[in-house]
């Protein structure tokens, strides 16, 4: 069986730094963190907490101490569940797949209602050391990483191809991450909420070139809980929620490159994912309000708004310093500040998406709120895009 | 043909491992040759090298010599590298589509302009070989 799912409640932390030095007397610890957002979640959803069937966590980064953590959180909040248990591993699909699994077991029938939850904790390993576990994970260990690629190595090179082919200014890449900084400044869970200039932009110091520090991911933490239910449970609770209308994935088979040459920055992926997910939904790119992509640089914000059909190929960062994709232009992408200045603590981003999107479509996003949102994307990807997961969320009041 | 070789007077920040069946690759690279597999029933190549072919899981392939010339189709230059390439930073690295039709991600020697015509170099380390490329002398 299947059934209609609906998003009913959520709750997150501010997005930064949470995490405690090592020698610190008094520490952080995670599950003191995310067990109040979980009640807090469930007060959002107005649903009692025997109604909890199943949790499905996004993995924790290996920094966190805790082991089996996702069992050990069903004791520390008491929770018998005849649904599933489970913590869900992605690389950046971490956070969308733990929803994604969510979601499907509700569909199934297996729980009524379903907490997708997870905690990303790292904003305490320096950047060089973090890199030396993530240049691990983009690409093969013996022919990649022996030449010190990073994760985001790889955006900068789609930054290089996408200005060399279409002709994109570099300012017009950048206004990404102004555009993004307007709007982390109306989100209170943002992580970066001073003003940011184009000037600053392009006058960072460089990251990976061309991309300087405002158009890379900042280090964070963050934890993020949702109630996911069936709809009949969302009907019966009488409370707001969105619906999932659709869902879409794709993984091209190449893990980071593909050794066949290819246009790189056409995000196949993401096309695919898109396609599926539009015709699952039944409805066109055009009929969204706004979207919120899994982007960690500015221009894997540009690519995949390209594949996912919100702005044309080759015009994406054309549109967005236009203010096309800003709150109030055509499509608002990444209302919620994005994962630059909203914040990036990787595993939990892509429940953090279907946070905003759940804000957004249940009215609630206040000063960055999309008027009459009532049909909305959400993304989450791995590697270079090489693989797409997009969810379409509908309000219903 | 013999690859040009440009002596490093440091060890590989990151060796890679090497199997049985890439010791092969790692051999004839430190002899000048870059080469890989292809499947035999498919004719296609692979890189890294495969002891299959990836595109119709033929289980026999052969070594085959590849000319190491190609096109830039991308780079950047990484400042914040991982712990292990302090030493080397700041990285510039590409992605190069060979002519025969292989795209190939690795070290960059010099600053080439995109679709620039390259050529295989051999880093020789102290401990061992990477390959890296770098424009073509007009």
């Amino acid at each position: 069986m299947t059934r209609r799912v609906a998003v009913i409640g959520g709750a997150a932390s501010p997005n930064g730094k949470l995490q405690t030095p090592a020698d610190a007397p008094l520490q952080t610890l995670e599950h003191e963190i995310l067990a109040p957002l979980v009640i807090d979640a469930m007060a959002t959803a107005r649903l009692p907490k025997e109604e909890v069937d199943a949790l499905v966590f996004a993995m924790c980064r290996p920094y966190t101490l805790q082991k089996y953590f996702a069992t050990f959180m069903a004791n520390y909040l008491r929770l018998p569940l005849k649904g599933t248990i489970m913590e869900v591993l992605g690389n950046g699909m971490t956070g969308g797949m733990a929803f994604d699994a969510a979601v499907n077991t509700v569909a199934l029938g297996h729980a009524d209602v379903a907490l997708a939850l997870g905690i990303n904790m790292e904003s305490q390993v320096t950047a060089a050391d973090h890199a030396m576990s993530t240049m691990r994970a983009t690409g093969d260990v013996d022919f990649h990483t022996i030449f010190g690629f990073t994760p985001i190595a790889w955006y900068a090179m789609d930054a290089v191809r996408y200005m060399h082919e279409f002709g994109a200014a570099r300012a017009e890449l950048a206004s990404v991450a102004v555009k993004d900084r307007r709007h982390a400044r109306l989100n209170p869970i943002a992580q970066f909420r001073k003003p940011l200039s184009l000037e600053e932009v392009l006058a960072a110091r460089p990251i990976v070139e061309p991309l300087g520090l405002y158009e890379v991911p900042p280090r964070g933490d963050g934890a993020v809980c949702l109630v996911v239910c069936a709809e009949e449970v969302a009907k019966a609770a009488g409370t707001p929620y969105a619906l999932v209308r659709g869902r879409g994935f794709v993984h091209e088979g190449a893990h980071q490159i593909s050794e066949v040459p290819s246009d790189m920055t056409a995000f196949v992926a993401a096309q695919g994912a898109a396609a599926a997910a539009y015709r699952s939904a039944g409805i066109r790119p055009t009929d969204l309000d706004l979207a919120e992509l899994y982007a960690p640089c500015g221009i894997v914000q540009v690519l995949a708004g390209e594949a996912l059909g919100l702005t044309p190929r080759g015009r994406g960062a054309a549109q967005a310093a236009a203010g096309e994709t800003a709150l109030g232009g055509r499509i608002p992408i990444c209302t919620s500040g994005g994962c630059l200045s909203r914040g990036h603590p990787a595993y939990v981003t892509g429940l953090l998406t279907i946070y905003e999107l759940w804000e957004q479509l249940t009215h609630r996003a206040g000063e960055r709120q999309v008027r009459n949102a009532r049909l909305a994307a959400g993304s989450c990807e791995l590697g270079n895009y090489n693989a797409a997961l997009i969810h379409i969320l509908e309000a219903v009041p | 043909m013999s690859l040009p070789i440009i002596d490093v007077p440091s060890a590989r920040p990151w060796p890679p491992r090497i199997s049985a069946f890439t010791k092969p690759f790692w051999d004839a690279l430190m002899q000048g040759r870059l080469i890989t597999t292809r499947g035999k029933r498919s004719g296609r190549l692979t890189f890294p090298p495969k002891p299959f072919c990836p595109h119709d899981w033929g289980r026999e392939v052969e070594w085959v010599e590849l000319s190491g010339r190609g096109k830039l189709y991308s780079q950047t230059v990484i400042h914040a590298a991982p712990a292990a390439f302090a030493g080397e930073a700041p990285i510039r690295n590409g992605i190069v589509d060979l002519n025969e039709g292989l795209r190939v991600a690795a070290r960059i020697v010099g600053k080439p302009a995109l679709d620039a015509a390259m050529e295989c170099v051999v880093l020789r380390y102290t401990d061992g070989p990477l390959f890296a490329f770098r424009a073509i002398e007009p």
